[in-house]
């Protein structure tokens, strides 16, 4: 079909950053097709520099409202990893449960609240209200859940306080940690009404499929999040995490000044669809039938599925809390003080997964213990060539399509990705020009 | 920096007779903004200093750190039958202008709120909030405007100079609507 026709989603965002979806078409030809991204996550860098080492955590966790237990957690693991700084099996365990948490937290919200009104055919949250008020409510008690969660390991809801250098600065009873897991256990039944729910209108999201990258943390142990090696499902696991630039190689385009990554192809894709593209066989079995109950195996090529792999990752942070939970109440909290550094000076590389893919810090401390260099790549930024990408293979197989189809379908894919740029529900909020 | 006594303050606080604090339940003061972001964080340091002085008011208040809370809000909101909220907004004034309002009065207003740099504003969590039946009965919002919210620590001349009649203006007002 020839025809002339722009599909310009300009998001002017609030405060931070931008993204558009751009797509000129003319005599059924696509001249023009862009996905650009405005971030500026290198300002966050530079306010790292000069800092004391016991400032770099609290920072780091204001970068993000979302994944600012993830942001701790790298700067962390980068700030132990430079000082030397090993921490006990107690902490490693309490900030797994943080990791659980947020991830939690971050899923519920982008299923329930940003991709649900796409799937049940609703314009917003506020449309699902009246016919599908009782899906609502269940997405509100979970996330209310992985905040409360959130309150008890890191002492807030977001922006954490308890998770400092070498531990914690208090700690959760038995007692709590008890009454949590019970709350856990009924979350599941409520997750898994939700995933009924899902999978009654799994069939609205596009079938879409495209080939690429996929590259999470890895480890023989658990299904990673906290920890593991940086793996790719095209060249395999790299254990030198230091090297974590081999892997990740950012560049800019001129249409955007965020940076994007490849590493084996043009793009690569990480978060919760890569994960479980790498790992699914380590998912605890609940999540693996909330899988296989919405359709899901790996290796998946369709990014659209990425929402189906967060509420299966959700079980799973449910389940693997629990067991968690039961392994510290077993061997009982011990009231352990945080772990004190043995050295002042060094370079440190913290990668863990944060709920939209691999999350890097790479500090450079001097010999008082002040950040002279920092780097941070967020997992958005891997993400942007991949979308590109798609875009590229979508459009030409949906362009007979009505426009609003078109547009409606391109903002799903970006909404699939759950990106972390300001304000990612603007994108409902286009026209064509 | 420049005596405070020296700088120009425009502080405008209409009465709102609409407006008292149930002692049924918990009243929350919740702090919003990104402290890396310049004058968006002056209401984490407004809450900071109400904290500070928490034996100049009620027992029954909790003080919360909100940062770019977005949805998360809705948890904290529910927690409470009256909300103070702090937080910069730009509703075109002199910056370190310092005003409150109601959600029903903001519901008209093209005001932006710096809350969260994912998230609905604080109008469509409290809608949401009010459709679920869980929003708390008295909701007011103390808004600072804000002078610059590029990407650095620290708050702008403009906003620095006025803290600390900020910090005792909110204290009182707070106060005040308290024990009405």
């Amino acid at each position: 079909m020839s025809k002339d026709f722009s599909v310009h989603v300009e998001h002017v965002t609030r405060v931070e950053g931008h993204g558009n979806i751009i797509l000129d078409v003319k005599n059924g030809r696509i001249e023009n097709l862009q996905w650009n991204v405005v971030e500026a996550p290198r300002f966050f860098e530079a306010m790292l520099r000069g800092q004391h080492y016991n400032e770099l955590r609290p920072i780091t966790s204001r970068i993000c409202g979302i994944c600012s237990i993830g942001h701790s957690l790298a700067s962390l693991k980068a700030t132990e990893d430079a000082l030397g700084v090993k921490i006990t099996n107690q902490t490693a365990t309490l900030r797994r449960l943080a990791i659980h948490a947020e991830n939690m937290q971050s899923h519920i919200l982008h299923i329930g609240y940003l991709v649900a009104p796409d799937l049940l055919g609703a314009g917003s949250v506020f449309s699902l209200l009246g016919k599908h008020s009782d899906t609502v409510l269940k997405v509100v008690k979970l996330h209310r859940l992985a905040n409360e969660m959130s309150d008890l390991i890191c002492g807030r809801t977001i922006h954490p306080i308890r998770l400092v250098v070498g531990g914690f600065s208090l700690l959760p009873t038995e007692k709590q940690l008890n009454q949590l897991k019970q709350r856990l256990f009924e979350a599941q039944e409520l997750t898994n009404e939700l995933a009924s729910i899902i999978q009654s209108v799994a069939g609205n999201l596009p079938s879409f499929t495209r080939e690429t990258e996929y590259i999470g943390l890895t480890s023989d142990k658990e299904y990673s999040l906290y920890d593991g090696d940086i793996t790719s499902t095209d060249t395999g696991r790299h254990p030198s995490y230091r090297d974590y630039k081999e892997i990740m190689q950012e560049f800019f385009v001129p249409h955007s000044t965020a940076k994007y990554a490849k590493h084996a192809r043009d793009s690569y894709m990480v978060g919760a669809l890569a994960r479980f593209n790498l790992n699914s066989h380590q998912l605890h079995p609940v999540a693996q039938e909330v899988a296989s109950l919405l359709k899901l195996k790996a290796i998946s090529y369709n990014p659209f599925m990425n929402t189906i792999a967060q509420l299966v990752e959700f079980s799973h942070s449910i389940q693997d809390s629990i067991t968690l939970i039961e392994s510290l109440v077993d061997q009982g909290m011990k009231q352990e003080k945080p772990v004190k550094p043995v050295k002042k000076a060094g370079r440190g590389v913290g990668i863990v997964e944060v709920p939209r893919g691999i999350l890097v810090h790479d500090y450079t401390l001097n010999s008082q213990g002040y950040c002279t260099k920092a780097n941070c790549i967020i997992p958005t930024n891997q993400n942007h060539a991949n979308i590109q990408k798609d875009m590229e293979k979508l459009v030409p197989e949906i362009i007979d399509r009505p426009e609003k189809e078109i547009e409606l379908t391109l903002e799903m894919l970006v909404r699939a990705y759950d990106p972390c740029i300001s304000c990612s529900t603007h994108y409902l909020d286009v026209s064509f020009v | 920096m420049i005596p405070v006594s020296h700088v120009p303050l425009i502080i405008s606080m209409s009465p709102l007779s609409n407006f008292s604090c149930s002692m049924k339940k918990k009243i929350g003061i919740i702090g919003l903004g990104n402290p890396l972001r310049a004058d968006d964080g002056i209401g984490l340091l407004l809450l900071q200093y109400l904290q500070e002085h928490k034996k100049k008011l009620s027992k029954n208040i909790e003080f919360i750190d909100g940062g770019t809370s977005g949805m998360s809000l809705l948890h904290l909101l529910e927690q409470y039958n009256s909300v103070f909220l702090l937080d910069a907004v730009d509703f075109k004034g002199t910056p370190g202008e310092i005003k409150k309002f109601t959600i029903e009065e903001i519901k008209n207003q093209k005001i932006q709120f710096f809350l969260s740099t994912h998230e609905p504003d604080i109008l469509t969590v409290f809608s949401l909030l009010k459709e679920l039946d869980k929003a708390p009965t008295h909701l007011l919002i103390f808004g600072v405007q804000p002078k610059d919210i590029s990407y650095r620590i620290g708050l702008s001349k403009e906003v620095h100079r006025v803290l600390p009649i900020l910090q005792k203006k909110i204290l009182k007002e707070i106060q005040s609507i308290i024990k009405s």
